[in-house]
């Protein structure tokens, strides 16, 4: 659906006052009279506190005050579910051990606050930190995934039986059944490793109490500014009216930011109200590292049951999920990861059952993917040991189970992360699987490109994988449109924006029903002063959801302006138009009255008002799917492996995507890009590395690998499809998760093609070049 | 993280032996120690301070010694902690006559650390143990050499002067990778971890008990 | 701490008096003590670049950098470039390529450019990504802050 603005690639209306520095990041924000925290964090996973000795601290100048969890009294609680429980799903079984705000008796990970510093600065807040001593006596630490469901194993939370989190189990047909029925069952077993969000701009908030007005104001890059006011009213005793949340612009997400009723914003409300004076916490990157949630490990046990033509028949997945110290935010990984697995291809049978595990390590929760591509990848993993195993090619056997175009909408049986049960909306993964071939030139690569380069000693390899990404799941979002008495629109909405140029693509879908310039809406995101209801900016969800409760207040407001513009103009609704920034009547252009005027007279000063009206060339929509939309394609990739460094590098990508209605396609593309680094880092660099005793040693840039530019593929070729999804007026599909979940999948198939005669296999998703070689050495001993 | 080696002292094993009994001898091979007391038997209390460059924080050091089997054997037990984090380590100390004068000491052990000494430094520590250790054996064999020149001439005055705070650090900085040195915060590194390392190793080598 | 030194720093053209303390980095005293704020600062160690200022022309980290080691110098930030209505040209080509998003990392590369750009005007791709390569951005991929580079190097060669 294409419309003047929809559907165009237009320049960012964001950009000019963002590139020149004339904006406001958290940082950036000085009230006078303001404070600065910081936070004493532990240096062990996991150990009893046996006393704190804050004395020396608070006698440093210049500090106000340093708490420890005895100080807040009865305030220190965990924290509540950030997501509800799946108790949708029969049999599911769960335990909650939420977020506690400051350590109580008790560390659970590296990194954990046991004592915050108020102070005039910051320097002298870290300073301060430096002198408070800890007493500890050291317990084991959990921290092997399934060692930690054995008995006697060391217990996360002693008043839990053992250090499970909780159990599902989903099953579509019948597993036993395809067992009987395969030709082979093939098994494999993969390690799955997440990594951090790594938004360049840290964590942080602002909290200002006004005691006179009774008025809390908070400033927070957080991705759900509804979910922060609140928990944080509900905590203080207030109205949801006496807290104010406003995201500044915010330097990336990527899923963390989700996060509310963490101990920054427990504490420093607390204590800005506690000591009238506003508190700015703003984390370091040790801190993100340490104690902003991140993801984490899966171990699958897969198993896979075929026909020797490669015909699926079943599939069997038993995974361990690794969640962290505690479990706020229930099982929206997991459930990704098995409503994932399956969205590609047909299994008729498929049987998929989890544990999620308590460690002594970060809390564990969404980051982009959010658990998608690990359901992608034993699944595109299990197909290339099946290839192998039946010497077919990997694109045979892709193409041989992949869903045929007329499968819509496909039910899959599994309930996932929104609780109801996935369904494909839309799509055409064979059309995508083929124009991806095509761009990668496939066929060419391996009968003439790859025989000419092997013959002359080089390594190169090539992988094509597809990938599905449920999105714009629910519940609900909403927006309100409303015309000024300058003419122009302004749309406000609880969504909050992280750089997914909301700013632009909201303005282009009110701009096309309301006939006014795209630079003449002003699109304000993340505030509840403006707008009070929402959910949050998760699940790729933005442009499908918020972006449709948009444009169905914008139609309100049309219908509106239509139906004033009909009294006053004399003319029925049906001659109308709206262009150019006035209501005119089509066949007569000088008959028109401007969208502002109308605005001014839509809100009557003296007289009666019409019974059934409303004021205001104003309205509010909501927009709420029954399922999410599902946005899918495939990935082509020809790596080279350096065979004495075992260093890769990407020769080219190709990249189908397809996203239904693209609202801005320079926007898609910029979303499918930062999607790709992420999944390359996931792929080759990136790695939260734990030792045996929970201590994270990859706690800085220098060794927690960030993707660079050089790191990049040195081609990359992005193709687009559009089947519209029938589930909202515009056709969209989300597309912020999409570009980073079949990279790990091509990549390891790509690498292992490139070193195909050592007849090295890969069991896990993220590699290195150490990991690469250790494989070659093991395959070249076995 | 494992530590195990081997190092021949020139000198007889009660001399080396009677070494590690000076905690003297032991504190000058660790700058910046500003104590190592005995406070029970066979247990040792020690504090540093790390203000080299823009570290400054303080270790606190606790020794205990174990199975002492004189002068052939013992097995020590190092906690230290400060604000860069904590190191916790075991080690076995053997020391073997090897009949020609020399004495054969063997160790191996295992070392925890925690903190910001794991989260940002775990990476460059095992490099920086084999500098350390490297560097501690010649500042004992000095002070052995030193102790056994002084026995032979019947003075009490032992001419052994061991290393600045200044040349340790620079000794270890010009031992790491040269590229790393520009960012201010390996550097700040590279003088914290070598000192805790070596407060654990000088455990690991550490006798200097009544036993 | 309390101990202070009293630094002189020509800053976009302007010239600043302040005591600060010694231990106080370049990147705190821009932003906070001066107030520019369109330096960030992403990593505090030197690797991530969002902190790049210009020294006496030459791009560097000013999160690694104290203020008194910048006494008697001249430091540019992004808001010497250009203006929302008057932009720089590696600016208005960040916006026509869309080589920017969430924008935070943003400023440290227009600056690590407007360094780089000067001394080689007309770089291949391969030196681009070299250019870039002490820069992060977790949002665009680098793909399109690449075609930036070029656009930048065209415009800037048209000037």
């Amino acid at each position: 659906m294409a419309g003047k603005y929809v559907h165009q690639s237009i320049l960012r209306l964001e950009d000019p006052e963002l590139i020149t520095g004339n904006v406001q990041f958290l940082d950036d924000i000085e009230l006078p009279g303001m404070l600065h925290a910081a936070f004493k964090r532990s240096d062990y996973a996991h150990a009893r506190i046996k006393s704190i000795d804050v004395s020396e601290a608070r006698k440093l100048p210049g500090v106000i005050g340093v708490y420890t969890a005895e100080d807040f009294g009865d305030y220190i609680k965990p924290g509540p579910l950030q997501v509800p429980p799946p108790t949708a799903i029969k049999g599911a079984t769960y335990v909650a051990r939420t977020t506690m705000p400051i350590a109580k008796d008790k560390v659970r990970f590296a990194g954990e606050p046991v004592a915050i510093v108020i102070a005039e600065s910051r320097y002298i807040a870290e300073d301060a930190c430096d002198l408070i001593y800890v007493d500890y006596e050291p317990l084991e630490a959990v921290v092997d995934l399934e060692k930690a469901l054995q008995p006697g194993s060391p217990l996360v939370h002693e008043d839990l039986p053992s250090n499970e989190a909780g159990h599902v189990r989903q099953e579509r047909g019948s597993w036993e059944q395809a067992v009987k029925e395969a030709d082979l069952v093939i098994k494999r077993k993969f390690f799955i490793n997440r990594n951090a969000g790594a938004a360049m701009e840290n964590r942080g908030i602002i909290v200002q109490w006004d005691k006179h007005a009774k008025q809390m104001t908070i400033w927070c890059g957080t991705q759900s500014v509804i979910a922060l006011r609140n928990q944080t009213a509900a905590r203080l005793g207030l109205f949801e009216s006496q807290v104010r949340v406003i995201t500044p612009n915010t330097g990336g997400g990527f899923g963390p930011k989700i996060n509310t009723s963490l101990p920054d914003d427990v504490l420093i409300t607390y204590l800005a109200m506690k000591l009238d004076r506003p508190i700015k916490w703003f984390e370091d990157r040790r801190e993100n590292f340490l104690a902003t949630t991140s993801e984490r490990d899966q171990v699958h046990y897969c198993e896979l049951a075929v026909k020797r033509d490669g015909t699926i028949v079943g599939l069997k997945d038993f995974f361990y999920h690794n969640t962290g110290a505690y479990n706020p935010y229930m099982m929206t990984v997991p459930l990704n990861t098995q409503t994932h697995t399956v969205t590609n291809y047909r299994v008729p049978n498929f049987l998929t059952e989890f544990y999620v595990v308590f460690t002594n390590q970060m809390i564990v929760t969404p980051v982009r993917g959010a658990g998608r591509q690990y359901g992608v990848f034993v699944m595109e993993r299990m197909l290339d040991a099946a290839a192998r195993e039946l010497g077919m090619s990997p694109v045979e056997i892709r193409r041989k189970n992949l869903l045929p175009a007329n499968a819509y909408p496909y039910y899959t049986s599994i309930i996932g992360q929104d609780f109801v049960e996935g369904v494909l909306d839309s799509g055409d993964y064979p059309t995508s699987f083929q124009k991806t071939l095509e761009l990668i030139e496939y066929d060419k690569f391996v009968n003439e490109v790859q025989p000419k380069l092997r013959a002359q000693g080089k390594k190169v390899g090539i992988g094509v994988a597809c990938f599905s990404e449920g999105t714009g799941v629910g519940p609900y979002e909403g927006a309100r449109v409303t015309v000024g008495g300058n003419g122009k629109v302004v749309v406000t909405t609880g969504y909050t924006s992280q750089g997914q140029a909301h700013y632009t693509t909201f303005a282009q879908i009110v701009a096309d029903q309301l006939g006014v310039d795209v630079k003449d809406v002003k699109v304000i995101t993340g505030d509840t002063g403006y707008f009070g209801w929402g959910a949050g900016t998760f699940a790729s969800r933005g442009i499908t959801v918020a972006g449709t409760a948009t444009h169905l207040a914008a139609q309100k407001v049309r219908q509106k302006a239509l139906k004033l513009a009909s009294k006053i103009l004399e003319a029925p609704e049906e001659e109308l138009e709206l262009a150019d920034g006035v209501v005119r009547v089509a066949d007569i252009p000088s008959k028109f009255i401007s969208l502002g005027d109308l605005a001014t007279l839509a809100n009557p000063m003296r007289g009666t008002m019409e019974p059934g009206t409303e004021p205001g060339l104003e309205a509010v929509a909501y927009y709420g799917p029954p399922y999410g939309a599902t946005g899918a394609g495939a990935v082509g990739l020809i790596v080279e492996v350096d065979p004495e460094t075992m260093q890769v590098s990407l020769e080219k990508m190709a990249f189908v995507h397809d996203c239904g209605t693209p609202v801005n396609p320079m926007v898609v593309d910029g979303q499918i890009h930062g999607g790709i680094q992420m999944g390359i880092g996931d792929a080759f660099y990136e790695e939260l590395i734990y030792d045996e005793n929970g201590q994270l040693v990859t706690a800085s840039f220098m060794d927690y690998l960030f993707p660079q530019a050089t790191d990049m593929p040195k081609k990359l070729v992005l193709g687009h499809m559009e089947t519209p999804s029938p589930l909202n007026p515009l056709g969209i599909k989300g597309v912020g998760e999409a570009g980073a979940i079949p990279i790990p999948s091509v990549f390891t198939q790509a690498v292992e093609n490139a070193l195909q005669e050592t007849g090295v296999e890969f069991d896990r998703d993220t590699l290195s070049p150490s990991r690469i070689f250790t494989y070659v050495q093991q395959a070249k001993g076995a | 993280m494992k530590l195990e080696g081997e190092h021949v002292f020139n000198g007889p094993r009660e001399a080396v032996w009677e070494m590690f009994y000076d905690p003297e001898v032991l504190a000058s091979a660790l700058p910046g120690t500003q104590k190592l007391e005995m406070v029970a038997e066979n247990e040792y209390e020690g504090a540093m301070n790390v203000r080299i460059g823009p570290v400054s924080g303080s270790f606190t050091g606790k020794l205990v010694i174990s199975d002492v089997v004189e002068p052939e054997s013992c097995t020590l037990t190092v906690d230290g902690r400060g604000t860069p984090g904590f190191a916790k380590g075991v080690g076995r100390v053997q020391f073997i006559d090897q009949g020609d004068g020399t004495t054969l000491m063997k160790y191996e052990g295992e070392m925890n650390i925690g903190g910001a000494l794991a989260s940002v430094g775990q990476r460059m520590i095992d490099s920086v143990a084999k500098t350390m250790i490297r560097q501690a054996f010649e500042v004992l064999d000095k002070a052995l050499e030193a102790r056994l020149a002084a026995k032979a001439s019947g003075s009490e005055v032992v001419d052994f002067k061991p290393p600045s705070e200044t040349e340790f650090a620079a000794a270890v900085a010009k031992d790491m990778a040269g590229g790393l040195t520009k960012i201010p915060e390996v550097r700040l590194l590279m003088y914290i971890i070598p000192l805790v390392a070596v407060l654990v190793l000088l455990a690991v080598l550490f006798r200097g008990c009544s036993g | 701490m309390a101990q202070t030194v009293k630094i002189k720093v020509t800053v976009n053209g302007k010239q600043y008096e302040r005591e600060v303390e010694p231990r106080l980095l370049l990147s705190d005293f821009i932003r906070h003590d001066l107030g520019l704020t369109g330096t960030h600062v992403g990593c505090e160690h030197g690797l991530c670049g969002a902190c790049t200022v210009l020294m006496d022309g030459e791009a560097v980290r000013s999160c690694t950098i104290f203020a008194v080691q910048a006494d008697g110098h001249e430091i540019q930030t992004v808001e010497s470039l250009g203006t929302p209505d008057n932009l720089h040209p590696i600016q208005q080509a960040f916006i026509e390529k869309h080589a920017l998003q969430c924008g935070f990392c943003t400023p440290g590369f227009l600056m690590t450019l407007v360094d780089y750009l000067g001394d080689n005007p007309n770089p291949t791709e391969e030196e681009i990504r070299e250019a870039i390569d002490g820069n992060f951005c977790r949002c665009t991929g680098y793909f399109n802050i690449i075609e930036a580079v070029k656009l930048a190097a065209q415009k800037m060669a048209s000037h």
